[in-house]
This record gives structure tokens, C-alpha cells and sequence, in this order.
């Protein structure tokens, strides 16, 4: 039996041994030229799949992507961060909000008299991203302009509502510091107005009237849409210096654009990582809020 | 910055992209800047390679691919990427060839879509560093032939040998291997009952042994 | 004793008997090569030069590669070689010296990835930098003995201290030079892009292999980091020393940054040394001590430690030490001479200090008085 075994693998051996024959060609050899070739035919038809990931979670939920300055930009960090904010948002209802929604924040605040406090007022500023996001929220209480700043993540934060969802024509709105007061003052014991589900945002499209100058900023070189009575202040010499500060070109400047977002790809990664997530506790967010409302009717208290 | 943009969606470029830009010296400032940079992207849309300095070449390849990957994203009825092939292309007949050659040439590549070679630079003169700019698949001649099939360079010829040998040598391995295995199942079978005894004289005078230091 | 002694004369009959005059050359002291840099000082990369070897080939020397060191592997957040030469730590002995404030262990090779905020359970927030220990292994110790530096480090007592070598980061061995691998050769490690040494004590010795983590350190304790500031290039006062430079208007004239007055005439009548003026800013080896961790990662082999100015750039190389304040030494013992990581161990992923709030926990409340 060992002799059979043994003459079997020496002709094995003799069978895959390669044969001593040295061919010297500058011709590439056959699987070379076929890697060589550039494989740019790949077809790629029906077997795509279609994200699963919304369009619109970039919009909703804009701090999850990273800052897109290059040097400061590192994949374990950002997904550390990213597992630190899931965690944070399993404890907490952090919803969908914009600049121009009408927002409450209670609060843990050691000096407060019961130890927390509720701040209402409307969104007028949005950034950083990660564990930083912050916004600022402004209201005016008592005839005095009041503005907080909220940092989204902060443990300190008790519960965030929304008490009205709606954008505005403007980016930021730090321009209600030089309106009128009644632009940016909110009752504190306003009632939730609810959205119907997957109602889009409606853009409010208010146009805020502004105290004569001096202002705190020079608001007619921002090309401001929500603004009515800029006009009304400004003098020949603001037109034409608000004219010089223009960049018209800024719109064809494709790279400054592209060093200012993250690209496509990388978002889809990103959110593909976090959306399970997110979902499963908006769709557990959506069935708390129906239990609440049959459990405690309004109209019926 | 600390926040990105949301309001724009941009593909990913599939070239190396510099943190921060370049200024190239210019009177008009930033907007002189795109004016002289449009020359450059209008020339390697018309001639498909061009010769010039590297900054220059290297801040105008990214707005080149941008508008091309642009184009290939949304295609000739989007208003906002007709205006940017408008401002870019300084010759309005390019504006048919981007979106009738330039975009089914690369729709399906997944490489970029130019390509960037240093140039040598005569000595003595100007002392920038210059280079080639190119559209892939443009119909010139290549510029760097590719020596890595010639399999007569002498590192070559010695890895090729060195392969068959380490081939050789695992195979030898393998069937040592083999051999070795198939050995080992035989004799167990044949030896198994006659080692059983053995090993139980062995445990025996183990005991033994082992009651003795105690008695 | 006496055995020294005899040995010691046996010795001298011998040189005796060869010859025992020593040559003495003039000018000798003078050939005599004072910077000499440490052995593992060499050309790390191989020219970069396009090396036309065909598809086949490269395919080889990439499977000769996998052969000997392993395939590539994401080892804890990087990006490695699972190497399979290696001593596996479950084989290491169990080392018997208990852990003194005296002793000096081994610290690791790190980068630092980047800040964010933390909270503390009071409420307050603190800045955090994240520093990542990247596939650290020990490749050579060099005992007291024979560690006998030319350009002495700045420790007190230096001959009582060995060397251990630490690599990082492992990489492909092709575009190395072969005199690099050399260093390697011994240990088994693969070939890694960053070498560093570290001081230590004969009881803090590591085997050659040994890989370092996170572990070797414990939450709550602090700890040294070294890096080099990042480059800003020539620069004034105002953004170098902080100066306030003068009003922009009001009759200020060609003095908006400058330094102004620099000193006294007369005796003194020169710049003194020291002076702040304009010059180099960064592009320094700087550590910063007493940094508390405040959060361990060991999935990803994360440390969280206090404060935002961690010298050096994100993704920049820093070095971790046990901290050398005497009043921030810790407390309890610390591992010895490092943490051997069993892979059975089911330890948590996310070490957090006591004082720092976890985010998995409920918000911060405040008990009313």
C-alpha cells in the first residue's frame, strides 16, 4: 500500500513539475496583455441597486458629515464620532429642524430654580458638525432680545421640540437682531403646530423689517431674500460698495465647491453606516408619539 | 468651514486633489484667476493635450474633470451645467463636442478622465516645472510607452526563475506533504493494536515509578 | 572574589604574553567620530522609480510577501499584515516584577486623529484629542549594557536603563532598502515606517514581538505626548509670542505688528537673549505632560486625552509616555512591563473614566437642593 501511495504522488509531482524550458520573447505573455487591457467595457446595467439611503438625509441630518477640510479629516475618528452621536440619539429625541423653526430646549441648568429650564425661540443659525453642531436660538423676552446657544449633543439637554417646522429664505437669519422686534418674538407657551407626515418643509417666505442703521452688520452686501426694507437705509455709496464685495464668479468656481462639500460617494458610504440606525428610531419616534397622543387627548383635558 | 456645503452634490474626483489652491499670480485676483484658467480648460477640450506649466496644468485639471464628470451627471437639458460648459468653454462649438464625444467616451470609465505627465524643461531658461496635459482615449500617440510587459529586462528574466523555483519547491512541498500523511494513516492502521499493550506497560511502570518515592 | 582576582591575573599573563603595549597615535582624539547616530538610522525608502516588472512578476513578489508575513489584514482600525511570524502573546511568560513608581516602561507610537468634545458627569465639557496606537511591536531590546548612546538623552541616571525599540505601522518590504529590513530581520516583525526608542528599566524589558495597545495604559491616568508643532514658517510677533500689536487708526503710523521698544540703551545697550522677536514659528519637538485619559477605545486601540493643543497635526506621529510629573505618577500599579491581550478576553469596547458621562447613558439631571 505505502509503495502504491508513493509511486501515485511521484507522478503527481512529475505531472504539475514545470518543464525546464526557458523562452525568451518580448511578447507579453497571454494573462499579462489581458490585465494590461483597460477593462473600461464592464456593463453595468440592471444588477445596480437603488440607494437605500433618502436623498434627503443630507438636508436632515447634516452634522453627520465631516468637515470637508482635507487635513483634518480621518476615517477612524469620524466613524468614533459618528458611533458616539448614534448612542446619544438612542437616549434622546433629537428631531428634524431648520433654520426658521420655532424650537423649545429644556435643559439641566444648576442655577435654574427646578433645576432645569425651558428656552423657547426661533432656530436663526445652524453649524459644526459631529459632537460640536450647535444652534443658536432667539427670542425676545420682556422687550429684551435673548439668544442661546445649544449644543446638539450636549448630555445636558433634556428634550428638544418642535414646536413649528418650516425654513426660511435665508441660510442663517442673524439678521433679526437689527429687525423689528416682533420678527423674532415667540410666545413661550406656544402649542406644537404638528406637520402631516411626509408633508414636505414649507418655506415660510416672511419678509423681516429692519430697524434703520447702525446695524450690527453691514446686511446689504449679503444679498439677503428675507429682508423687505433694505433699500429704504441704504445710500448710493452702500450700493456701489455692496457692488465691489460681489463674487459673481463664485458660481463657476467648481473646485472652490467641490473643496467645500463631501462628495457623493463618500455621503452614501457615510449615511449607509448610520441610516438602520436613524431609521429605526424615527419609525420608534413616530410610534411613541401616536401612543402619546391616544393616551393624553388634548382637546378632552 | 467646520460644517460641509449640503446645498450642492458633487461626483468624487478620481484624481489627487490638493488641500488649498493655488493663487496664480494674477492682477484681477480670484476672478482673474478662473479667466485664465478657462484658456486653459477651452485648449485641452479643443486639442486634447496640451504642453504648459505644472500649477497651472494641475489647478486646471480639477475644473476640467468637474465639468466633464458634470456633464456626464446631468447631462445637456440641466440649465445650471449648460451655463458652467457656457462660462468654461470659450468656444462654443466645444460646448457640442463635451456633451456629443466627451461624455459617451467616459460614461462608463472608472478611471479619470485626464491624465498628467511632467515635461522636461530646457536648460537654460525658464525655471517652472512644466508638464503634459491630456484627455484620455485622445487620438495621439502615448507619450510614456509601457515597458512593463518586456519580460527581457534583466530583473525580469531573474524574478521569472525565481518563480518557477519557488513553484517547484511548494509543490515538492505539497507532495512531501502528501506522502507523509498517507504514511502516517497506514501505519496507524496496521500498528494501532500492537502499540495498544505498550502503552498500558508503560502507565503501569508509570505508577510504579510514581509509588515508589512515596513507599 | 577570589575568583575574579585569579581570572583577573590569568588575563593579565596573557596580554603579557602577547603583547601589552598599547599604541598611542597623535591626533587620535581627533579622527574620533563624535555624532554618531543609532544603528537603525538608515535610508528607509528605495528610489521611486517605475521598475517595469511585468504583471506576472509583480504578482510574485506580492505573493512572496503574503508567504512570509501574512496577507493584508485591518488590524484594530488599520491598515496591516496579519503577521503570522509573530510570538503570539498567550506564549509570552508571564512577567514576575510588580510595578513601581520607580520603574520606566515602554511607551507607543501613536497619531493623533483629531478633537471632540467629551462631557462630565458635573455637566461640564471638556476638549479631547483622540490619539490612535498604530500596529505597534516591540523589534528589539537592548539592555543596559549595552545601550551606551553617543548623543545622550536627557535622562538622570542613564546607565541604569535599557532601550526598547518600537516599530509602527507595517508595510510592504518592496519599497524598502535592504539594510532597513535588516533591523527587522531578528525580531520577525515585518518591516514598519516608523521606529522609535524608548528608555526603560531592565524589570520593563519587552520580547521582541510583543505588540503594544491601548491597554498599556489605563483610564484616569495621565501621560506625556510628544510631537512635533506644526510649520507656520517666518512669523511676527503678533502671531508668534501673542503681542497686541498697535490701533489700526488714530494716528498710528507703519507700527500696526511690529514688536516696538526691545530694550534699554547704554550698559545694556544690545538684545538681550531671549528676547521675542520674529523668527520660525513651530516645527519643534514639544511634549505636552499630565494629559489625564479620559476614555480608552480597545476596538479601535483610541485614547481620549485632556485638552485640544496636543503638539502636532491631525495625522501627524506622536509619542505616549508615562507622565514624568511627580505628582500625577499613578496611583495603582499599572500592566507590567505592558498589557498582554488574550484574544479570548471579552474585555469592553469603550473604557470610559468615572467622572466622564458615557453617552449611552440618560441625559444629566441636577437633584434639586
Amino acid at each position: 500500500m505505502n509503495i502504491n501511495v508513493r509511486i501515485l504522488t511521484k507522478s503527481v509531482a512529475q505531472q504539475y513539475a514545470f518543464k525546464r524550458i526557458v523562452t525568451f520573447s518580448t511578447k507579453p505573455t497571454q494573462q499579462a496583455a489581458a490585465a494590461a487591457v483597460p477593462q473600461q467595457q464592464e456593463v453595468t446595467g440592471p444588477t445596480v441597486r437603488k440607494p437605500i439611503v433618502p436623498a434627503h438625509y443630507r438636508f436632515v441630518y447634516p452634522e453627520f458629515l465631516p468637515d470637508p477640510k482635507v487635513e483634518w479629516r480621518n476615517a477612524v475618528r469620524e466613524k468614533l464620532e459618528r458611533l458616539d452621536m448614534i448612542d446619544r440619539r438612542r437616549q434622546i429625541e433629537l428631531p428634524e429642524f431648520y433654520v426658521g423653526s420655532i424650537l423649545a430646549v429644556t435643559s439641566s441648568d444648576p442655577h435654574a430654580a427646578g433645576k432645569t429650564s425651558r428656552f423657547v425661540g426661533i432656530c436663526i443659525h445652524r453649524e459644526r458638525c459631529g459632537l460640536r453642531a450647535r444652534f443658536i436660538l432667539r427670542n425676545v423676552i420682556d422687550h429684551q432680545g435673548i439668544e442661546v446657544v445649544y449644543e446638539l449633543y450636549d448630555p445636558t439637554i433634556q428634550k428638544v421640540e418642535v414646536l413649528r417646522l418650516e425654513k426660511r429664505l435665508d441660510d442663517s437669519l442673524f439678521y433679526l437682531r437689527d429687525a423689528l422686534p416682533e420678527f423674532s418674538t415667540f410666545d413661550e407657551n406656544m402649542e406644537a403646530e404638528p406637520l402631516e407626515e411626509g408633508a414636505p418643509v414649507p418655506i415660510n417666505d416672511i419678509k423681516v423689517v429692519l430697524r434703520p442703521r447702525p446695524w450690527l452688520e453691514r446686511w446689504e452686501r449679503q444679498n439677503l431674500l428675507g429682508v423687505a426694507n433694505i433699500e429704504q437705509y441704504i445710500k448710493d455709496k452702500h450700493r456701489k460698495s455692496a457692488e465691489k464685495v460681489q463674487k459673481p464668479w463664485e458660481k463657476y468656481d467648481l473646485m472652490k465647491q467641490y473643496r467645500a462639500t463631501i462628495p457623493e460617494e463618500e455621503q452614501k458610504e457615510i449615511f449607509a453606516e448610520v441610516h438602520t440606525e436613524l431609521h429605526t428610531l424615527e419609525l420608534q419616534r413616530k410610534r411613541n408619539k401616536r401612543k402619546r397622543t391616544f393616551v393624553k387627548p388634548k382637546h378632552l383635558a | 468651514m467646520n460644517q460641509a456645503d449640503v446645498s450642492k452634490l458633487m461626483s468624487q474626483l478620481r484624481i489627487a486633489v490638493r488641500p488649498t489652491k493655488r493663487n496664480l499670480k494674477n492682477p484681477d485676483g480670484p476672478e482673474g484667476r478662473l479667466l485664465k484658467l478657462r484658456k486653459t480648460v477651452t485648449a485641452l477640450v479643443k486639442h486634447e493635450r496640451i504642453e504648459l506649466y505644472y500649477n497651472r496644468a494641475d489647478e486646471a485639471r480639477g475644473y476640467a474633470e468637474l465639468l466633464i464628470s458634470n456633464a456626464i451627471r446631468h447631462g445637456d437639458r440641466h440649465k445650471a451645467t449648460m451655463e458652467l460648459a457656457d462660462y468654461w468653454l470659450l468656444e462654443k462649438q466645444l460646448v457640442h463636442k463635451l456633451f456629443k464625444v466627451l461624455v459617451p467616451r467616459y460614461e462608463n470609465s472608472n478611471v479619470s478622465y485626464t491624465r498628467m505627465f511632467k515635461a522636461p524643461r530646457d536648460y537654460p531658461g525658464m525655471y517652472y516645472r512644466k508638464s503634459v496635459l491630456e484627455l484620455r482615449g485622445n487620438p495621439y500617440p502615448v507619450l510614456t510607452p509601457d515597458n512593463s510587459q518586456n519580460r527581457n529586462l534583466l530583473h525580469n528574466v531573474l524574478l521569472d526563475e525565481a518563480r518557477k523555483e519557488f513553484r517547484r519547491e511548494k509543490l515538492a512541498n505539497l507532495a512531501n506533504k502528501l506522502a507523509a500523511e498517507t504514511e502516517n494513516a497506514t501505519a496507524s492502521t496496521t500498528a494501532t493494536p500492537a502499540q495498544a499493550p505498550v502503552t498500558e506497560t508503560q502507565t503501569e511502570q508509570s505508577k510504579q515509578a510514581e509509588e515508589a518515592p512515596k513507599a | 572574589m577570589l575568583r575574579t582576582v585569579l581570572s583577573d591575573l590569568a588575563r593579565l599573563r596573557l596580554n603579557g604574553s602577547v603583547c601589552s603595549v598599547t599604541q598611542v597615535r597623535e591626533k587620535g582624539h581627533l579622527n574620533r567620530p563624535r555624532l554618531r547616530n543609532p544603528y537603525w538610522f538608515i535610508r528607509q525608502q528605495r528610489s521611486q522609480t517605475d521598475d517595469q516588472v511585468t504583471g506576472e512578476n509583480r504578482s510574485f513578489i506580492k505573493e512572496v510577501i503574503h508567504d512570509t508575513y501574512g496577507t493584508p489584514a485591518l488590524i484594530k482600525g488599520v491598515q496591516t499584515y496579519e503577521q503570522k511570524q509573530l510570538i503570539k502573546t498567550n506564549e509570552l511568560p508571564v512577567p514576575t516584577e510588580p510595578w513601581t513608581p520607580a520603574v520606566r516602561r515602554c511607551g507607543v507610537i501613536a497619531r493623533k486623529i483629531g478633537q471632540y468634545p467629551l462631557w462630565l458627569k458635573n455637566g461640564e465639557r471638556i476638549r479631547t484629542t483622540l490619539l490612535q496606537v498604530v500596529d505597534n511591536h516591540v523589534i528589539k531590546y537592548i539592555p543596559p549594557e549595552e545601550y551606551k548612546p553617543t548623543q545622550r538623552p536627557n535622562v538622570h541616571n542613564l546607565n541604569r536603563y535599557g532601550c526598547v525599540l518600537v516599530g509602527a505601522e507595517s508595510t510592504n518590504p518592496a519599497q524598502l532598502t535592504k539594510e532597513y529590513c535588516g533591523i527587522f530581520r531578528d525580531s520577525g516583525v515585518m518591516p514598519t515606517k516608523n521606529l522609535a526608542r524608548f528608555i526603560v528599566s531592565p524589570q520593563a524589558a519587552l520580547a521582541p514581538g510583543t505588540p503594544l495597545n491601548v491597554g498599556h495604559f489605563r483610564v484616569g491616568e495621565f501621560v506625556d505626548v510628544r510631537g512635533k508643532t506644526v510649520y507656520h514658517g517666518f512669523q511676527g510677533v503678533v502671531k508668534r509670542h501673542g503681542f497686541k500689536g498697535m490701533p489700526a487708526s488714530h494716528g498710528v503710523t507703519k507700527t500696526h505688528r511690529r514688536p516696538g521698544n526691545i530694550g534699554g540703551g547704554g550698559e545694556k545697550g544690545r538684545v538681550w537673549p531671549g528676547t521675542k522677536l520674529p523668527g520660525h514659528m513651530g516645527n519643534r519637538w514639544r511634549i505636552s505632560k499630565g494629559l489625564r485619559i479620559w476614555r480608552i477605545n480597545t476596538k479601535y486601540n483610541v485614547m481620549w486625552v485632556q485638552g485640544s493643543a496636543v503638539p502636532g497635526s491631525t495625522n501627524g506621529l506622536v509619542y505616549i509616555y508615562d507622565t514624568i510629573l511627580p505628582l500625577r505618577k499613578p496611583q495603582a500599579a499599572l500592566p507590567m512591563p505592558t498589557l498582554y491581550e488574550q484574544p479570548e478576553d471579552e474585555a469592553p469596547d469603550d473604557i470610559w473614566y468615572e467622572q466622564v458621562h458615557n453617552f449611552k447613558d440618560e441625559s444629566i439631571t441636577y437633584k434639586p437642593e
